[in-house]
């Protein structure tokens, strides 16, 4: 990793307007949270495993941070910044004054993606811990059912288990994007077809691409992370695969983008 | 001294013990255009000159030379190494691009100073000190460089390129938006540098850019080497060619008859408005034109060459 780069990388961030929507981005969940608060009663359920659970945690689970964070901001956030780092410079013509140095290729692209997963994880994170925590804090631990009482946990482990799991799943999506701007001068919208026609449409009519969606990775590993029900939150692929793959992908991606960058050839993007 | 045209692939010009840029056959072509061919040259230490049009291929080969495009076919090798895939050349490479983008959240001297850390140089604030004064850029060095004018991001990045001494310069078309006093302290700055034994290579489309500057001149043509060598001989051939003028006087006939005497003219056209005039010694011509003129108690309204066109110069040295 290359400090200079590193410390250039978020400079060159910060310095950008799409930030204005990233914040506002970052309050929809929190507000989408804040107004279930305010307006949901308690309700309860039992699990097929005789667990009870309330459907504030499916609603955490299920509605605020799978689908609104982590299927949708966090590709989304990983696409705007992992595109940006690198393939910002490349479309203006600023990368030559940075390939114009005697670093190894992989440093370049090492240092870039530290930062854009550092971005993105770290955002993920903090939408995710607020948006998780503000439908459960405060909710009643204890509940009877057809005359049984049960106590049970407060379901904290759910934001924790999801904003670890977008940190990986925001290191595979940076990985990705930071490769495809390196192949392609149209990595924006070749991305944004990625998360919305394979992994919003494709994954879900075909159960046997899931295995090739950053998304279905992201979600296994929050569900194994937070220990919740089925009831609660169900993945469709199984742990042990979205481990793997999760470090496949990540690995072939970067691989692929060194590559890339060490045949970078100045006509290709000017 | 050696002064070629060519049509085919010239051979490498009389080798230098000192070569530190060699082009051996080497081609570019992207699909079915050729950008690039079959050229060959060896380059030493001082200031050579690509000059051609636009879209002649100078870039091309400039890019090809700074490691940013792979040959087609060929070698191509600065200070002995493999130009292509090979990040540790810069440390000896200085690359101007072309292209006016800079940083424009940093400064002039952060800029500079990042350039000099991505060098890995030792004490990278002393680099970038001097590399900044070398281009006279001290007054404007803690402003914004989104805020440059074109001549002053110009520098800033013959500063970046500097930072680190390189024993090879390249710059793209480094003189564009340079005013004429920048200019001129760039080229003294290049002459110094060439001096004390560096090897720079510019390209330009404006031959009197290269011909303040270069003592060495590659002329690209439709992606050939039209000519290379010396840049007096070159500028002799480009200049002793015949020349068309148009001319409007205030009696266009008392005028043309009066021409039809001169040593240097071969042809005149007396035509609606104006005289069309062939000449074979451009410099005699331009130098009695006005002398017959005075003589002949005409006035000269408009003088116009109109094959003065680099594209047209150029083309008349490829098919000499």
């Amino acid at each position: 990793m290359n400090g200079t780069i590193v410390e250039l990388t978020f400079r060159q961030l910060l310095s950008q307007r799409r930030n204005i929507a990233l914040v506002l981005a970052a309050l929809g969940p929190v507000l989408i949270a804040v107004t279930y608060r305010l307006g949901a009663d308690t309700d309860f359920d039992l699990s097929q495993a005789g667990q009870p659970y309330s459907h504030h945690q499916r609603f955490v689970a299920e509605a605020l941070l799978s689908d609104i964070v982590l299927a949708t901001l966090l590709p989304l956030v990983a696409l705007i910044v992992g595109t940006a780092v690198l393939g910002s410079e490349i479309e203006d013509g600023t990368a030559v004054y940075l390939l114009s140095k005697p670093i190894p290729r992989w440093k370049v692209v090492l240092s870039k993606l530290v930062v854009a997963w550092a971005v993105t994880a770290g955002f993920i994170a903090i939408v995710t811990l607020a948006a998780g925590y503000i439908p459960l804090v405060g909710q009643p631990t204890e509940v009877t059912l057809r005359g049984v009482t049960y106590s049970f946990g407060n379901g904290y482990a759910l934001p924790v288990g999801f904003a670890v799991a977008g940190i990986a799943g925001a290191l595979v999506y940076t990985a990705l994007f930071i490769c495809l701007s390196i192949v392609t001068s149209r990595a924006f919208v070749t991305g944004l077809i990625y998360v919305f026609i394979w992994e919003g449409v494709v994954t879900r009519l075909f159960s046997g691409t899931r295995v090739l969606s950053v998304r279905q990775y992201t979600f296994s590993l929050a569900e194994w992370l937070s220990n919740a029900a089925p009831e609660v939150f169900n993945a469709r692929l199984g742990v042990t695969t979205a481990i793997l793959m999760t470090v496949v992908v990540t690995g072939m991606a970067f691989w692929f983008a060194v590559r890339r960058l060490e045949r970078f050839e100045i006509g290709e993007a000017t | 001294m050696t002064t070629e045209t060519t049509t085919a692939a010239p051979p490498v010009s009389a080798a230098r013990s000192t070569a530190t840029i060699t082009f051996e056959h080497v081609s570019k072509w992207y699909g079915n255009v050729v950008a690039v061919n079959d050229i060959s040259f060896e380059l030493g230490p001082g200031i050579t000159g690509l000059l051609g049009p636009n879209g002649a291929g100078k870039s091309t080969i400039l890019h090809m030379l700074s490691g940013f495009l792979q040959p087609s076919a060929g070698e191509i090798r600065v200070l002995g190494q493999p130009a292509w895939r090979n990040p540790e050349m810069y440390r000896q490479v200085g690359l101007v691009p072309e292209r006016e983008a800079v940083y424009p959240f940093l400064t002039g001297w952060q800029f500079v100073l990042q350039s000099a850390k991505l060098h890995g140089l030792p004490d990278p604030e002393a680099a970038a000190r001097r590399a900044i004064r070398l281009v006279d850029l001290e007054g404007a060095q803690d402003r914004p460089t989104g805020g440059y004018s074109k001549g002053m991001k110009q520098r800033v990045k013959i500063a970046a390129a500097l930072v680190h001494q390189p024993r090879v310069l390249l710059l793209d078309e480094p003189f564009n938006g340079a005013d004429p006093r920048q200019r001129l302290h760039l080229m003294e700055m290049l002459r110094r540098m060439a001096a004390e034994g560096h090897t720079i290579v510019f390209s330009s489309h404006i031959l009197e850019e290269v011909e303040r500057l270069a003592e060495n001149v590659l002329v690209i043509v439709a992606g050939r080497l039209a000519a290379s060598g010396d840049f007096h001989e070159i500028r002799r051939l480009m200049t002793d060619r015949p020349h068309t003028f148009t001319v409007r006087s205030s009696d266009d006939r008392r005028l043309a008859m009066a021409l039809v005497s001169d040593a240097s003219v071969y042809g005149v056209e007396l035509e609606d408005s104006h005289l069309t005039v062939k000449t074979s010694d451009f410099a005699a011509f331009t130098v009695a034109l006005a002398r017959i003129a005075r003589d002949a108690n005409v006035s000269l309204y408009e003088v116009l060459p109109t094959d003065e066109s680099l594209e047209s110069v150029f083309s008349y040295l490829v098919n000499r």
